[in-house]
């Protein structure tokens, strides 16, 4: 909100002197943060940030108000005008119980008069970011609604079809508004209408068939208090917003409807020499909307949010400062808020104003006491700790990518169909899917880092996937990598290769990955694994159950086998193991693989495997160990393995 | 050495030994040079021999002691170069085994934790010893926890599909625009058994959405730290003894704390909390935009309703919540100049920013 330091300075006169740094400060320490000041030709104004509940600040007579009770300081008093209600000039009449009170007047206007509007006034309009019209009516308005915060509008009264009536919108009634919007009307709207229909959206926007020009004759002023509620839905249907809006759609102040109307009258008068004819008010301010039930604020409720012991006087007085109606007992105030804040409801509201007014600065600050034992951290957030560190160990670097995909993408990864996980208001087709895998945005990550002159991409990500369910998207976590590019040829020791396949496999095995490691290859050397979260291992909190190992001498031995260009590894190791199962074999494994033109076109491959054998209660005899090589080459014949000379 | 009773040829052989000594470059040639000179036979030396032999027999003796003199220096000179380049040749083959220093030496790979992660795990850590545990919640959030719960009224602005992501087949379910749903999941959990644990005090880590164009500052999808602890008689004198140790843990012992008023519809009394601002100390600066304070969290004590929804009494219990942005925060303390930069994902920018901590 826009603040003109001089019109702010006349509500509240006390603050004149301030330094504007000490007036920032004081007003951010009483929940009105300055984000900005501009100063130009000598005019100063404040962006002054209102929180959402705090519609009556909305203003400079209401930003002065909470100042004046910080400062213990008073308020300027209001213009004095007259106020006479007399004959209704027009019939007026109250259908929506929405609408409590409609506080008008009727005025002649000197249409002859050019630029009824003040210098002064002019230029206060243009510090709040608007330019004056140059009618009364108009500019004056717009100058209540920012110097008082009550909204009010003018109707050309010759325009007026019969009476008027404040009601709910029938079904199909249309409103040409102020915007040049032609609006169709819900039920729910509350408008004013005449003889001839809707005239304007209440709270919200005039309509153009009524609106003052420069040729009017005779204003009808409407100075209302319409329901927040109501105001709020029917700004959001039509998705018009206004300064109208954002304060009715807060709460305005119902027991100044009348004044506001004075005043608006009075500044027709007194601008633009016209001439009032009558005014009067149709219903009035409702018992239950002056004095809602009155909140009990406790002793022990006041001291308990504080941190210390607030005396009840205190208390009081801060509260009557800010307009509230306190009455108190023993050991507790019963409050009643003034007529503009719809912001205090219960004690804990009141206890947030008296120490807002006392000054947040002035709480103690303590740690609250240990109560029961700590939880342990979720084994889930253990594990993704666990699994990030060793990856960053292993050279990966983490990311952190959007979770949104477009259709098409996710069509190419996702096992269900992507409808249940479709956004209705995405900021594009292309984030419209709540991803069912990660790897799609990091294989663009990783193609990014390539182009930019990467060399060894590493990528991995920890995130929610989705999956569509009859209930909702599915959410779990999964662990997805990425690598491409060459890996070593940047020191003399580590010769440069490509990535392959393997590398990432072994990645996935160094994290304690046991499943089928299912690479993704979408070209240009990438390789991509996704893995859900829950195919790892728990966390092992302890040390876990001791395992012996052998003392006795372990035997090595290499076999070079010579083998069918089409045999699985796997499958040869589960055949050697099985014809070893009586052997105390410690370990098996591949440890070289040799192809060249010759042994390819034979459709051949050469494998060295290396067993390991150790037993735990004797040491092995050259004898045995030789049988079981033995058995291990038989085990490879039934493979098409034969000893490779 | 007289050597005018050998021959001009012994002469200039003898002349020439010290150059050829010279040009041989390894121990063959020394060898080489040596049977040249001193060999069994054809060399220089037999030559002599045969000189001697040949001499009339009142010069063999002093022929003879000047061969044998020749031959000496010969071999001496011969032994010396050998020896020579045998060290040079030993040191060769050390230098060439020992490692350059100033090589580079094969460095183990090196990735890094996302900055964002850095920051996040760096606030559970903060958190830790006062005994907050980590709390998750999904991303995929239902209307209930995430507004309902919290107090936000049906007609709050936030609720509307301009600022929420909802899902089409799932009208009720949307993308959680904070991480607070984590307190209402926790507190209806925590609900049976409050009595028997006493409270409960969590910080729940996490992405968010908001429908906000992607631009320098704005991202739909970021992150929030939200912490919460529920107590007997919890005040806002130890919200601001616990924000207080948080910021001087994050920013420093020197860090400053200001709490202003604010409001957040699960919450009440609402503040917002500023620091003295990292980077100007509080003379200011570009990033707290001259203020000398930078906002850092949202904050308050638990609103009454937010605990009645999750069935605690709120007589009995009270508590704070807060939350803060994590990509405000981390572009704050590392002068960030774009958001954008965070979910790029590009390794220059995670090399620098993140690390193995």
């Amino acid at each position: 909100m826009r603040i003109e330091l001089g019109a702010l300075q006349s509500e509240i006169p006390a603050i004149a002197g301030m330094e504007l740094k000490t007036l920032c400060e004081r007003l951010a320490m009483i929940g009105f943060p300055v984000d900005a000041v501009e100063t130009q030709n000598g005019v100063t104004v404040l962006e002054v940030d209102v929180t959402a509940n705090r519609g009556d600040a909305l203003s400079h007579r209401g930003l002065a108000r909470d100042l004046a009770a910080a400062m213990g300081a008073p308020l300027a008093p209001l213009p004095s005008v007259p106020s006479a209600e007399g004959e209704a000039l027009l019939p007026v009449r109250l259908e929506a119980d929405a609408c409590p009170i409609y506080a008008t007047a009727m005025l002649k206007i000197d249409n002859s008069r050019a630029n009824q509007t003040p210098e002064s006034a002019a230029a206060f309009l243009a510090a709040m970011g608007s330019n004056a019209k140059g009618m009364a009516a108009v500019d004056a308005s717009n100058e209540l609604l920012h110097r008082y915060g009550h909204p009010t509008h003018a109707f050309d009264a010759d325009k007026i079809k019969g009476g008027v009536c404040v009601r709910w919108a029938k079904k199909g009634e249309t409103l040409l508004t102020l915007d040049g919007v032609n609006r169709v009307l819900d039920t729910k709207d509350m408008v004013i209408a005449d003889d001839s229909g809707p005239i304007a959206l209440a709270g919200v926007i005039g309509g153009d068939s009524t609106k003052v020009v420069e040729s009017t004759k005779r204003v009808f002023l409407e100075s209302a208090y319409f329901d927040p509620r109501t105001v709020r839905a029917a700004a959001r249907r039509h998705g018009v917003q206004t300064d109208a809006s954002s304060r009715f759609g807060r709460g305005a102040d119902i027991a100044f409807a009348r004044a506001a109307r004075d005043i608006y009258a009075d500044r027709l008068v007194s601008w633009a020499g016209a001439e009032l004819l009558a005014s009067w008010t149709i219903g009035q301010c409702k018992q239950r909307d002056m004095e809602p039930p009155g909140a009990f604020l406790s002793k022990k409720i006041l001291d308990r949010i504080a941190g210390e012991p607030i005396q009840l006087d205190e208390a009081k007085s801060i509260l009557i400062s800010l307009g509230c109606l306190v009455e108190s007992n023993d050991d507790e105030l019963i409050v009643r808020p003034p007529s503009w804040r719809h912001d205090l409801r219960i004690a804990e509201d009141y206890s947030e104003e008296i120490l807002r007014i006392r000054g947040y600065d002035k709480i103690g600050a303590t740690l609250p006491p240990m109560t029961g034992a700590p939880e342990p951290q979720p084994l889930s957030y253990q594990q993704r700790r666990v699994l990030s560190r060793r990856l960053t160990q292993l050279g990966f670097y983490q990311t952190v990518t959007l979770g949104f995909t477009s259709p098409d993408i996710d069509a190419k990864y996702a096992d269900t169909p992507p409808e249940g996980r479709t956004l209705v208001n995405p900021l594009g087709i292309e984030y419209s899917v709540m991803r069912a895998s990660i790897l799609p945005s990091l294989f663009d990550a990783a193609e990014v880092n390539l182009r930019h002159g990467a060399k060894d991409v590493r990528l991995f990500e920890i995130a929610p996937v989705y999956e569509s369910s009859l209930d909702g998207p599915d959410e779990t976590s999964a662990l997805a990598m990425v690598w491409a590019g060459t890996i070593g040829g940047e020191d003399p020791l580590t010769p440069a290769r490509s990535v392959i396949v393997a590398d990432l496999i072994a990645v996935a095995r160094d994290l304690g990955f046991t499943g089928d490691a299912d690479i993704i290859e979408p070209g240009q050397g990438l390789f991509g694994l996704e893995i859900p979260l829950s195919a790892f291992s728990g966390i092992e909190e302890v040390i876990p159950a001791f395992k012996p190992f052998s003392r006795y001498p372990m035997a090595t031995r290499d076999i070079s086998l010579l083998v069918p260009l089409n045999l699985s590894y796997g499958v040869l190791e589960a055949s050697v193991r099985s014809a070893l199962g009586s052997a105390p074999l410690l370990s098996v494994k591949c440890v070289d693989v040799f192809k060249d033109n010759k042994l390819t076109a034979e459709g051949k491959q050469a494998w060295l495997v290396r067993m390991r054998f150790q037993s735990f209660d004797r040491t092995l005899t050259g004898g045995e160990v030789e049988s079981w090589v033995q058995a291990a080459i038989t085990a490879a014949k039934q493979h098409g393995g034969v000893l490779r000379g | 050495m007289n050597l005018h009773l050998l021959p001009p040829e012994i002469e200039k052989a003898h002349g020439d030994f010290a150059g050829h000594l010279e040009a041989c470059a390894d121990l063959d040639a020394v060898m080489r040079l040596k049977g040249a000179y001193l060999g069994r036979d054809g060399s220089f030396a037999a030559r002599m021999i045969d000189i001697l032999k040949a001499a009339p027999k009142e010069q063999k003796r002093e022929l003879g002691a000047a061969i044998n003199a020749l031959k000496n220096k010969w071999e001496e000179s011969l032994k010396a170069r050998q020896s020579a380049l045998e060290e040079l040749r030993r040191q060769r083959a050390a230098q060439a085994q020992s490692w350059d220093a100033t090589l580079p030496p094969p460095l183990p790979p090196r990735g890094a934790l996302h900055p964002l992660t850095r920051l996040i795990d760096r606030l559970v850590g903060i958190f830790r010893p006062l005994g907050y545990h980590v709390e998750e919640g999904p991303e995929a959030e239902t209307e209930a926890h995430n507004f309902d719960g919290l107090n936000i009224p049906e007609d709050h602005p936030a609720r509307g599909s301009a600022d929420t992501f909802y899902f089409k087949d799932h009208p009720k379910m949307l993308l959680r625009t904070h991480t607070s749903p984590v307190q209402v999941r926790v507190l209806k959990r925590l609900a049976p058994v409050i009595e028997q644990k006493g409270g409960v005090r969590f910080l729940a880590p996490g992405r968010v959405y908001r429908k906000d164009e992607i631009d320098p500052t704005h991202s739909p999808m970021f992150h929030q730290v939200e912490g919460m602890l529920v107590g007997r008689g919890i005040g806002m004198h130890h919200l601001k003894g616990t924000l207080d140790y948080a910021i001087k843990a994050l920013f420093g012992p020197d860090a400053a704390t200001r709490f202003r008023p604010s409001y957040f519809p699960f919450v009440e009394p609402g503040c917002e909390v500023d620091a003295r601002c990292p980077l100007c100390g509080g003379a200011g600066c570009r990033v707290c935009k001259g203020a000398g304070w930078v906002e850092i969290l949202g904050a308050g004590l638990v609103h009454p309703d937010v605990l009645k929804f999750a069935g605690i009494d709120s007589d009995t219990w009270s508590g704070f919540a807060f939350g803060m942005g994590i990509e405000r925060i981390a572009m704050m303390v590392s002068q960030t100049p774009d958001l954008r930069l965070f979910f790029e994902n590009d390794q220059r920018f995670l090399a620098a920013m993140g690390g193995l901590d």
